[in-house]
This record gives C-alpha cells, sequence and structure tokens, in this order.
C-alpha cells in the first residue's frame, strides 16, 4: 500500500518535472507565437522606415511626396516603441505564465485570443490614416496637433486588446494560488503580475486622454483641448510603457540569464523588492518627460527630480545583482583571480551575449538618462537628436537586444525545435552587427545633439548656414548605422521565422534558473498584490493631484484642432 | 538597528531648512508628504526604542487601543487648517510639529498597529476614509481660504488630494471585504 503511494508520487513528480522541461502546451505555444510572428514582422517593418529616416537624415535620400519623412516617423515609432514591445513582451509573459503556472486556463486562452484580434483591428485602424497621411501627429500625438478621428478610434481598441490580456494573466495567477496555497508565485510570474499590473495603470492614462478628451475635440463635439493636461496624460502612460519593456527585458536577466550561464539566480526576496519597487514608483516618473514644460512649478519638476532618481535606485540593484550572478557562476567553473571568472562566460552563446550587450549598454544609457532628469542639462539637449540617441540605447539596445536573444531559445520551444550551431553563428553575427550599427548610431545622434540638431526634422541644409552645416557628418554616420542595423534586421527576423517554422524538430527548455541552495524564503509579504497595487495608487494620486489641479484651474483657453503637416 | 538609522536619516533630512522649506511652501505636500515622512520616521526609528522600553509600553498599551488613540488624535490634530498655519509662523509650533508627528504618532503606530485585531485595522481605515472625504469637500467647497498662509488654489489642491486618497482607501477597504486571503494563503 505504502509503496504504492509513493510510486504515485513518484510519478506525480516526474511528470511534473517532465512538464517542466519539455512540456509545451501545443494551445498555448500557438498564442505566443502569433504574438511573437507580429512583433517581428513590426520589427522589419520599422526597421526599413527606420533607414528610410536614416539615409534621409543623411541627406542621401529624398522622401517622395506621398510618403513623407513625418508619415514615416509616426510609423517607426508607433511600430517600434508600441507593437514590436508590446506583442513582445505579452508572447513572452504569456509563455512564462503557461509554463510555471502548468498551462493557461482555457477562458484565459480565451481572452488572449480575443485580445489579439482586438489589438489587431486598432492597429489597421491606426495604420489607415497614417498611410493616408491623415495622422502624421509622430507616436505621441500631441494635441493640439490633430490626426483623423480613426487614428485615435485604433489606440482605444489596442487598449482594450491590453486590458484583455491583463485580465487573462490576473485571473491565471489567481487560480494558481488558489491551487498553491501558501506558496510564492513562480518568479517569471511574479514579474508578469507586475508587468500587467502596470500595463493596466498606464493605459488607464491614456484612455482617459483619448476617450475624454481627444475624440469629443477631433469629432468637433468640443472647441478646445486643454494641451497641458494631454501631454501629462501621455508621459504618464508613454512613459510607463517604455520601463514596462525595460521591466520585461530585467525578468530575463534575472531569471533567464543565470541559468543560460549554468548559475544560480540571485537573491529571490529582493528580486521581489526590486520588482515591487518598479511597479509602485514607475508611473509618476511620467514627469521627467517634461521637465522643459512651461505650466509645471519649477518646485514640482525638483520633487519629481527625486521620483525619478529613485527608479534608478531598483535599477542600479539590478546591476549589482547581474554582476554578483556573472562573478558567482564564473568562479564555480573554476575562474580564478579578479577577472578571472569573466572569460568563464559563454561568449559563444547567442543566448547569453546579446542580452549581456544589452545590460552593458544601460550603464550609458542610464548615465543618459540621469543627465536627462537635471533640468539644466536637460535644458541643453532637450528635443535634439541625443534624445533620439538615448533611448535608441535604452530600447534599442538594452531592451530589444534582450528580446533579441530570449528569441534564440523562446522560438524554438515553442515551435518544438532546436537551436542548430549553425542558427547559433548566426546570432552572434546579428548580434554584433546590430552592436556596431547601433553603437554608431547612437553616438553620433548624441553628438549631433548636443550641437543642437533637432529631432523629428527632415533633412534640411538651413539655406547652407556654416553652424548647422558642421552636423552633417555626424548625420551621415546615423545613414552608416542606420545601414548596418538594417542588415541585423533582416538577420534576426530570418533567424525568428526560421527556427518557427523550419529548423530541426526537437525539445529545447525553457531556462529559468534556480535560486541558491539554503537561501531563505522572502517573507510572505511580497506575495500581496493587493496592497502594492493600492499603495501604487496612492504614490500617483500625491504625484498627479497638485499639477493637474494646477493646470485645470489655471488653464488657459484651450487649443483648437490643427493640421500641421 | 539598520531601520533605526533609516529612520534617523529621514528625519534629518526631513528638518534640513530648504527641504522643510520646500515641503512647506505648498499646502499639499506639507500635510500629505512632509507630515506623513515625519510620521514614517517616527515609525523607523521606534523599533528600536521599542525594545528598550518594551514594559513601558506592555502596561500602558497591551492591547493597541490607547496607542491607536494617541496616534489618531495627534494626525487630527494636524489637519487642523489653524495648526498647519501655526507651524508656519511660530516656531514653538514648529517643533511641536517635528516632535509630535515621529514620537507621538509614528512610535504608538508602531507599537499598536501589530496589536490591533483585523476588524481593529479596517475600523481605523474606515475612520481615516470618512474623515478624508470630509476634509476634502470641506477644503474644495469652501469659498475663503481657511489659512492664512496658503492660497485658495492650494486649498483646492489639497482638498482633491484627500479625496483621492480617500478613495485609494476605499479601495483597498473593498479589497480587503471581498477578497479572502485564506483562499490564497
Ligand atoms: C533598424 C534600426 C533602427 C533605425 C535605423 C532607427 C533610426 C531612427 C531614426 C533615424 C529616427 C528619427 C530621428 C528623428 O528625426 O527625430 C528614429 C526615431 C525613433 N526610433 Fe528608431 N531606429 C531603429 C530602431 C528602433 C527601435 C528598435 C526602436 C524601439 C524599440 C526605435 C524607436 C524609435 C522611436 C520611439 C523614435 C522616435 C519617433 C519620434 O520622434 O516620434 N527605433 N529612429
Ligand atoms: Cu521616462
Amino acid at each position: 500500500m505504502d509503496a504504492a503511494i509513493e510510486q504515485n508520487r513518484r510519478a506525480a513528480v516526474l511528470s511534473e518535472k517532465k512538464n517542466k522541461v519539455l512540456g509545451v502546451c501545443l494551445e498555448d505555444a500557438r498564442i505566443s507565437k502569433s504574438y511573437l510572428a507580429v512583433a517581428f514582422v513590426a520589427l522589419l517593418l520599422g526597421g526599413l522606415l527606420g533607414l528610410l529616416q536614416g539615409l534621409n537624415r543623411a541627406g542621401v535620400l529624398e522622401l517622395p511626396a506621398w510618403l513623407n519623412y513625418y508619415q514615416i516617423l509616426t510609423a517607426h515609432g508607433l511600430l517600434l516603441v508600441v507593437v514590436l514591445s508590446a506583442f513582445f513582451t505579452i508572447g513572452y509573459f504569456y509563455a512564462g505564465l503557461s509554463h510555471t503556472l502548468g498551462g493557461l486556463l482555457p477562458k484565459v486562452r480565451k481572452l488572449a485570443w480575443i485580445g489579439f484580434w482586438t489589438k489587431m483591428v486598432g492597429l489597421v485602424l491606426v495604420v489607415v490614416p497614417v498611410l493616408m497621411n491623415e495622422a502624421s501627429v509622430m507616436y505621441t500625438f500631441y494635441p493640439p496637433m490633430a490626426a483623423h478621428p480613426v487614428f485615435y478610434f485604433g489606440l482605444v481598441f489596442v487598449v482594450l486588446g491590453i486590458w484583455m490580456l491583463a485580465t487573462g494573466a490576473f485571473i491565471n495567477v489567481a487560480h494558481w494560488r488558489k491551487n498553491h496555497k501558501g506558496q510564492h508565485l513562480p518568479i517569471l510570474a511574479f514579474f508578469a503580475t507586475g508587468v500587467f499590473v502596470l500595463l493596466v495603470g498606464a493605459t488607464a492614462f491614456v484612455a482617459v486622454e483619448v476617450l475624454f478628451m481627444i475624440i469629443p475635440w477631433s469629432l468637433g463635439w468640443v472647441e478646445t483641448i486643454n494641451v497641458m493636461v494631454a501631454r501629462t496624460l501621455f508621459w504618464a502612460f508613454g512613459h510607463t510603457a517604455v520601463n514596462i519593456w525595460y521591466l520585461t527585458a530585467v525578468s530575463a536577466w534575472y531569471v533567464i540569464v543565470p541559468k543560460i550561464i549554468g548559475g544560480t539566480r540571485w537573491n529571490d526576496y529582493l528580486t521581489r523588492v526590486v520588482v515591487i519597487a518598479l511597479v509602485i514608483m514607475n508611473i509618476t516618473g511620467g514627469f521627467h518627460h517634461q521637465i522643459v514644460d512651461p505650466g509645471i512649478s519649477l518646485p514640482i519638476k525638483f520633487m519629481h527630480v527625486f521620483m525619478s532618481l529613485a527608479i534608478g535606485f531598483p535599477s542600479l540593484m539590478t546591476a549589482y545583482a547581474m554582476f554578483r550572478v556573472f562573478e558567482r557562476t564564473g568562479r564555480r567553473k573554476g575562474g580564478k583571480g579578479a577577472l578571472g571568472w569573466f572569460k568563464k562566460l559563454p561568449w559563444g552563446d547567442v543566448r547569453f551575449l546579446s542580452p549581456f550587450i544589452a545590460m552593458a549598454a544601460f550603464i550609458p544609457a542610464g548615465a543618459g538618462g540621469i543627465v536627462q532628469s537635471t533640468n539644466q542639462l536637460d535644458q541643453v539637449v532637450h528635443n535634439t537628436m541625443w534624445i533620439v540617441g538615448h533611448f535608441h540605447l535604452t530600447l534599442g539596445m538594452s531592451v530589444v537586444m534582450t528580446f533579441f536573444g530570449i528569441s534564440y531559445w523562446l522560438v524554438p520551444y515553442l515551435s518544438k525545435r532546436v537551436l542548430t550551431p549553425q542558427m547559433n553563428k548566426l546570432g552572434v553575427i546579428q548580434t554584433i552587427i546590430w552592436t556596431v550599427g547601433m553603437v554608431i548610431m547612437a553616438i553620433s545622434m548624441h553628438a549631433a545633439g548636443l550641437f543642437g540638431s533637432p529631432r523629428r526634422t527632415s533633412f534640411t541644409t538651413y539655406g547652407d548656414f556654416a553652424e548647422t552645416l558642421g552636423w552633417n557628418p555626424l548625420m551621415t554616420a546615423v545613414g552608416i548605422g542606420a545601414t548596418l542595423l538594417l542588415i541585423a534586421v533582416i538577420l534576426q527576423v530570418h533567424a525568428v521565422f526560421n527556427m518557427m517554422f523550419f529548423a530541426p524538430k526537437g525539445e529545447v527548455e525553457f531556462p529559468i534558473a534556480e535560486v541558491e541552495k539554503n537561501e531563505t524564503a522572502a517573507p510572505y509579504m511580497t506575495e500581496r498584490w493587493g496592497i502594492w497595487v493600492v499603495v501604487m495608487m496612492i504614490v500617483i494620486a500625491m504625484a498627479y493631484v497638485l499639477p493637474l489641479t494646477d493646470m485645470i484651474v489655471n488653464a488657459p483657453p484651450g487649443s483648437p484642432p490643427f493640421k500641421t503637416w | 538597528m539598520t531601520q533605526f538609522i533609516y529612520g534617523l536619516l529621514l528625519y534629518i533630512f526631513l528638518m534640513i531648512p530648504p527641504i522643510a522649506a520646500l515641503f512647506e511652501s505648498m499646502m499639499i505636500t506639507h500635510m500629505h508628504m512632509q507630515m506623513p515622512m515625519l510620521v514614517i520616521s517616527g515609525f523607523l526609528m521606534s523599533g528600536f526604542l521599542l525594545r528598550r522600553s518594551h514594559r513601558f509600553f506592555e502596561k500602558w498599551n497591551h492591547n493597541g487601543i490607547p496607542g491607536i488613540t494617541l496616534f489618531m488624535m495627534i494626525m487630527i490634530y494636524w489637519t487642523i487648517p489653524r495648526t498647519m498655519d501655526e507651524a508656519l509662523t511660530m516656531q514653538t509650533m514648529e517643533i511641536w510639529k517635528f516632535m509630535s508627528l515621529p514620537f507621538l504618532a509614528g512610535m504608538p503606530l508602531r507599537d499598536s498597529w501589530k496589536k490591533l485585531t483585523k476588524a481593529g485595522k479596517n475600523i481605523i481605515i474606515f475612520i481615516f476614509t470618512v474623515k478624508y472625504f470630509g476634509m476634502g469637500a470641506l477644503y474644495i467647497w469652501s469659498e475663503e481660504s481657511l489659512c492664512n498662509n496658503y492660497l485658495v488654489i492650494d486649498q483646492l489642491t489639497l482638498g482633491w488630494g484627500f479625496i483621492t486618497t480617500a478613495i485609494c482607501l476605499v479601495i483597498y477597504l473593498v479589497y480587503a471585504f471581498t477578497v479572502n486571503p485564506s483562499e490564497y494563503e
């Protein structure tokens, strides 16, 4: 009798283990694959447009009248910073939820599909007016520039889709917790919870902006709009969105990369604290995008410098944690001396190399961010090419290169195929080309910005004005970087679709690192998401009440819509 | 001990004259940032102090109710417009603010909160919710300026600060009453 029970238990453990190593639920995989496919198509299109922009600004390509620079720039921003990032994040975390929580629930799967198609409909509604040159408002769509109303309806659908996916994630997490009383949520699902909480919080702001301010105004139901309020609501969303993509990359740094190098995770408790801190303090950071905006008093801006730098703290903890993990693993593999461990890391493995360069890029990127949070320094670089250089480091390297690194195991895992040595080599080459291209492009953008070259401006010699002609060599370098980048984009997209449909069949693991042996468990407090969400809302309330009341009560007359293009 | 040091550092930080002046220059940051942070600094510092005077608190605050009552009295006292005004104009009142919030609110809060029952905690939060809606309504609808030192717009902002905080507390209470933790923990 006892023996039979024991055998049953063993069988259960074994099947659970097998599930962990091999089991990808095919139906769940289809969801993630669809999201990833859209993400990488967006990369291809966005990258192509990026090249056109780069070549234009280098002065070698004049764009035709039916496809002007600002149309392209709007599409590039939307495709890369909204579509690529959001679809990748969702595909990756849904795969993570399915893997760590033992599969998605049928109703969650249904929600994920409805959400997918809602977002696709939204996307079409957004893209069509852009293509028709009816919505060249950039991805920030600041009023008083007004696009065709359909553009905004599209945005509403995109947000609705995101809410469905977030709901699905919450349902699955709650279900798991009911069946695993008192246990800590698996770490990747924990990150996913934080990310979806932030996605709902961030999109709530943009939903208010679009539904209650912009749509009535673009339809002509109201005459004017409060520009400052709209910008403030936008940046509560825009800033958080970007930080969500970053948090997604960070999740891979904490959870996946240690496993790939054959090590263990950094302290579980502190990892969870980092996630909670980033969730609570994130949204209010939006104000650092408005340092130069009028209508916000200096003391408020000053306080928000603290808020922005406070987000820097968990980021610094991340840097520390990563190097700690690398060193520990390298030493266990026999690395000696102060830096011997460094050589023991698997440099030839694209699944490590790409996220590693992504992390390294965050050092200059973070430093640039601190510069921009500083009022006086930001006066110099605001709205110049410097800013464009900055977010191509943060997004174009730190975030996107981590996503690329993930794709080299996630796509084969989902498709039940393998990463062949040739594909790994292609990945390494792709990583190097992307790195070189992005470094050239970002450095010259930073430099051009310091000399005053404005962002969001198609090529012009300013009537051959001597001062501004000096920017041109730097802009030529931008064009060279852009060309290299497009090569890397093509390689990457090729790799993803090859791994999805053509690579040899096989099983690869979903790499999730374990915690150190005999590490003390995190206190249960970290699991009380309800409380963290309320704390987050109180922080947001405190940060926004003052400037918003001021902007609304002391508002200027407001602006009618303009079509500036 | 580390908590004590963090609390002390926060306390000193809040005392630095330009920092204090910055917080006090706006009504809402005065009431909704400086004051809570003073309470938090006291909360952090008192873990260490409470352990030293364990006997005293055991005797006077064994069920947490005296302590939480003191906490509430101090908190309500400092939401009266006149007390804020006096803190700005009279040095002694400013000192009283910096003493009372950490040591007569933060410290008893720390000693009492964990002694309260779940219902007791929710009652306290409920009282704050009602009070915040009430204060919010007062500050938003009051036609004239309630404080000598602040403008009507400052007052309006603070009113909305009360309302939004109260809404957050309502959300918390709804969460506390609808989600049964024993299903998950
Ligand atoms: C093929 C690689 C890429 C190239 C060649 C490229 C190039 C450029 C160029 C030249 C600009 C225009 C600067 C201006 O006139 O203001 C730009 C803007 C931008 N890029 Fe990229 N980029 C690339 C990849 C990315 C990626 C991966 C992301 C984000 C995930 C991204 C996000 C953006 C955003 C948000 C803007 C700003 C759009 C705006 O100002 O409205 N780019 N890019
Ligand atoms: Cu930001």
